[in-house]
């Protein structure tokens, strides 16, 4: 079996979330695929336009919705540009899942979560914060802090919408400063102070947290002042990929591959990595 | 080497460089040498086994070596040309670098085997040299022995041989020379004057040249990089002497810049000054089309 | 492992067979261009190799991992796309007069192909090929095969070792691909006395190389981990130009590279080409952030890759001390050589920089 040989998908549906980042659902060609296709939330895959290449994303739909996946991207490199291109009914290819993915089953369920994101940064969360709604009973209390430069840049606006009429999620949303519209109802603060203003408690909560380098930076000293420890906060890493199964020696971070040994961390592993990423 | 390893001490010790880039005795033959401790300039040398040109080490993008400071860089007249290069396209200003350069009698065609510099020993670039005494320099330090370098046959047979061939010969003969091209890219580091942020053969959008090295693509590279070194290549054989596939690169670009010289009476040379000519834009060049 | 012994007559023939039989045969061959320098290459007769003499230019690894590889072929048509991937069986070659660095660097690397996931293009060249090695005597000053743990007559990788004897070769067959191999050939009784000069021509080499560079220690992988921040890496690859050139002819140096090309505006491939960490874009990321911005990170990585990160991953150093890579650099970077410094500071700073 050739191991670089991906699956054939169609791409399903195309929603533009922002004026740069545009969501695929695609499905499998091949209904025995479809069929038996499984992954977990945080795994990845190695999406690509033939002809062009392959790019690396994190599957951004729940792992409890089964038939389909999602991806959201931006384009800003050769292949993004090309899946841009891309319609309704066209074919690319798919190879995945990739990598570990959040503990939800055997570490996180039982527990209270908090979810945080930023601007795109949203993707790999969502995967999560689905498949945790859909076994909502299985969690205690769920609170997302998500947000972004300005109101245009936040994704997912009809789920954002669907989350916050939810009783059982307590949405916190936000923009930057100066990012607000005349009709915002969101708070208007960087994520680190929305963090802060959530009224989210450390004790028995699980963190999941996604988004620009400068934001999980100034992030967690913060869930460290509330009592988080390091290893009850996740995050997922990106770095330059290729193969995306460990064998080409592209993104490796020390002595961890992250396409394998990640790309889902908790904060205690990422201090004890070297700091080359 | 006491004069070489003085002034070396001075510049340092006065702070007029915060590196000397130089040669040193490696575990086998001379190697470049980074010196920012006055106190450590013994082991600087200067023999035939300095085949290396140094100026490479100028490029603005290493930057784990720009961030050294001011440096002074240990050049034969040959490398000179290279600095020349550097600052005529305005990689490098001519007062950010020091130039030491030695007086050289030539270097040798292995130098890992020290010996005398018979015609068979010569290094090929060698051969016809015109800057034997440097005209490019901050420093200027004279040899005692150095004398004009013996011709490499090697050299001009194979350069006679190619100007023989009919063109389908010759492009027969290089894609068989580029067949064993591996693009490792090695002949563009090791180049002073390759210093383009982002290479053509880099670009994905567009794609200019594949990257797999098939016929097509080897022989794209290869014709695409000697073409843009036209009239900026020094024939200092750092792109041969990179080459783990052995490709007769040196051959190849000192082919070409003959073709430049007979075409356009240039040769790459030590004054910066000197335009190169397809470096310029002169509205009354030869070629209509560019006018 | 049992022995046979094989004489000269005996190879001649058994090349001779696997040609007939439309096996391709590889061996050290003079090259064109330097007719001191041997590359592995295709032979139609034993008289075409020139055999345990000196170093092959290139590694073997570019019959198990090609320079380029087209992982599939697609072409656009109006349903969508079609793809046709690569089969992963290979035909059959063997290769002659391996030497015992490059044999060994087949089996380090089969490491990482296994993990988890099997890469069958590497490993369907694996099954497909045999691997007769011969008795290194031919080391230099550079070569440093026993401070990684192997040495000029390793087995590993191989599935013959041929160690010259008198009036011929000691053939030890390692595994049952080399027993196939040698079926029926040459003679199963050794000559008196085959043996021990064998093993004496074997303990002889071993001293030569020995002499290089000690045996590398097993702390010295955490040690390297440990001062992954150590200033030394600010000093010790300046004058390296980050060329490659040494992952190219390296026998381990596996890093590859995915790219889709055209062929038309329909159809093309996808290719895996080798690549390396040395280069300045390796890990450079669309955004224009990139880890490893200058050549001290890299060269750094090369390092760590090699003597730490592999050993405490797989168990194996991921390097055979061929010696390649400081004979081919063009900056003068001699790997034995700073791997003997590093070892010389790990010693005296075994608790690593106070950084």
């Amino acid at each position: 079996m050739n191991i670089y040989q991906p699956y054939l998908m169609s791409i399903k549906e195309i929603t533009d979330e922002t004026v740069d980042t545009r969501t695929f659902r695609l499905e499998f060609k091949d209904p025995e695929v479809a069929e038996k296709f499984t992954f977990n939330a945080g795994q990845f895959g190695e999406y690509s336009v033939f002809g062009e290449g392959e790019s690396t994303f994190c599957i951004a739909s729940p792992s409890t919705r089964k038939g389909y996946i999602e991806c959201s991207f931006k384009a800003s490199g050769k292949v993004t540009r090309a899946l841009r291109r891309l319609s309704v009914g066209d074919t690319l290819g798919f190879r995945g899942p990739y990598g570990n993915n959040f503990p939800l089953d055997n570490v996180m369920k039982g527990h209270n979560m908090l979810f945080i994101a930023g601007g795109i940064g949203l993707a790999p969360v969502r995967s999560v914060i689905w498949t945790c709604l859909d076994q909502r009973d299985q969690f205690k209390d769920v609170t997302i802090v998500y947000g972004a430069r300005s109101v245009g840049d936040l994704v997912y606006k009809r789920e954002l919408e669907e989350w916050g009429k939810r009783s059982d999620i307590n949405l916190c949303l936000s923009v930057d400063p100066g990012g607000e519209t005349p009709d915002w109802k969101g708070k208007i603060a960087r994520i680190p102070t929305a963090v802060e203003e959530s009224g989210v408690k450390a004790e028995d909560t699980f963190a999941v947290i996604c988004g620009p380098p400068i934001m999980i930076k100034f992030t967690l000293p913060v869930l460290t002042k509330l009592g988080f420890p390091a290893d009850h906060i996740y995050t997922t890493l990106e770095n330059r990929m290729k193969c995306g199964l460990g064998k080409c020696g592209r993104c490796n971070i020390g002595p961890t591959y992250v396409c394998k040994d990640g790309p889902v961390f908790t904060a205690a592993q990422i201090r004890a990595l070297p700091q080359e990423f | 080497m006491k004069e070489l390893q003085d002034l070396a001490r001075k510049l340092l010790s006065e702070g007029t460089v915060k590196v000397v880039i130089g040669y040193e005795e490696g575990p086998r033959g001379a190697r470049a040498a980074f010196i920012t401790d006055p106190e450590q300039a013994d082991p600087l040398i200067f023999d035939t086994r300095c085949v290396q040109n140094l100026a490479a080490y100028l490029n603005p993008r290493r930057k784990q070596i720009a961030t050294l400071g001011k440096p002074a860089v240990v050049v034969k007249g040959c490398d000179a040309r290279s600095v020349a290069g550097l600052i005529r396209e305005n990689q490098i200003a001519r007062d950010s670098v020091v130039i030491i350069a030695m007086q050289c009698g030539g270097v040798l065609e292995n130098p890992d085997v020290a010996g005398e510099l018979t015609s068979e020993a010569v290094s090929t670039r060698c051969g016809g040299c015109d800057v034997c005494e440097p005209k490019l320099f901050d420093h200027y330090i004279k040899s005692a022995t150095a004398k004009t370098p013996p011709v490499n046959p090697k050299r001009t047979e194979q350069l006679a041989a190619l100007a023989k061939m009919t063109p389908t010969e010759r492009w027969n003969f290089w894609s068989e020379e580029f067949s064993r091209c591996i693009r490792c890219h090695a002949c563009r580091e090791a180049c002073p004057m390759c210093f383009c942020v982002q290479c053509t053969a880099e670009k994905g959008t567009p794609l200019w040249i594949d990257a797999a090295a098939t016929p097509r693509a080897n022989r794209a590279w290869q014709t695409m990089r000697v073409l843009h070194q036209a009239g900026r290549c020094v024939d200092c054989l750092e792109c041969e002497r990179a080459c783990p596939e052995h490709i007769p690169l040196g051959l190849l670009a000192r082919y070409v810049a003959d073709s430049v010289e007979r075409r356009f009476e240039y040769k790459a040379g030590d004054d910066p000054s000197v335009p190169a000519p397809m470096g310029i834009y002169r509205t009354d060049d030869d070629e209509e089309l560019i006018r | 492992m049992t022995q046979r012994f094989l004489s000269h007559a005996d190879l001649t023939a058994l090349v001779a067979e696997l040609v007939a039989a439309k096996t391709r045969v590889i061996a050290p061959v003079r090259a064109k261009d330097d007719p001191e320098q041997l590359d592995y290459s295709p032979i139609q007769k034993l008289e075409e190799a020139t055999f345990g003499t000196r170093l092959p230019r290139r590694s073997m690894k570019e019959f198990f991992l090609p320079v380029t590889e087209v992982l599939l072929r697609y072409q656009q048509t109006k349903e969508g796309v079609e793809i046709k991937a690569t089969p992963t069986e290979a035909p059959p070659i063997v290769i002659f007069s391996a030497t015992p660095c490059d044999a060994s660097g087949l089996d380090v690397v089969d490491k990482v192909m296994s993990w988890d996931y099997q890469d069958e293009l590497w490993f369907g060249r694996r099954k497909a090929a045999t691997v007769v090695s011969f008795l290194c005597t031919a080391m230099d000053a550079v070569c440093f095969c026993t401070a990684v743990g192997l040495g000029p007559d390793s087995i590993q990788g191989s599935d013959v070792l041929l160690v010259p004897v008198e009036g011929g070769y000691l053939a030890n067959v390692i595994t049952p691909k080399g027993e196939a191999l040698l079926k029926g050939k040459g003679k199963a009784e050794v000559p008196a006395g085959a043996e021990a000069s064998a093993a004496a021509a074997q303990g002889e080499a071993r001293k030569k190389v020995e002499a290089n560079l000690p045996k590398i220690p097993a702390e010295f992988a955490s040690w390297l981990a440990k001062n992954f921040d150590h200033p030394l890496w600010k000093t010790i690859s300046l004058r390296c130009h980050g060329c490659g050139a040494c992952a190219s002819v390296c026998p381990t140096c596996h890093c590859f590279d995915i790219v889709d090309e055209h062929d038309s505006s329909t159809e093309g491939a996808r290719r895996r080409n080798w690549d390396s960490c040395q280069t300045s874009k390796f890990t450079l990321h669309a955004s224009g952030h990139n880890p490893r911005g200058s050549q001290n990170e890299r060269f750094r990585q090369r390092i760590q890759h090699k003597f730490s990160i592999y050993p405490t991953k797989f168990g194996e150093i991921l390097c055979t001390g061929c010696g390649r890579c400081a004979r081919t650099c063009p900056g003068g970077m001699d790997l034995p050589t700073i791997i003997g410094e590093l070892m010389t500071l790990a010693k005296t700073q075994p608790e690593g920089s106070s950084l």
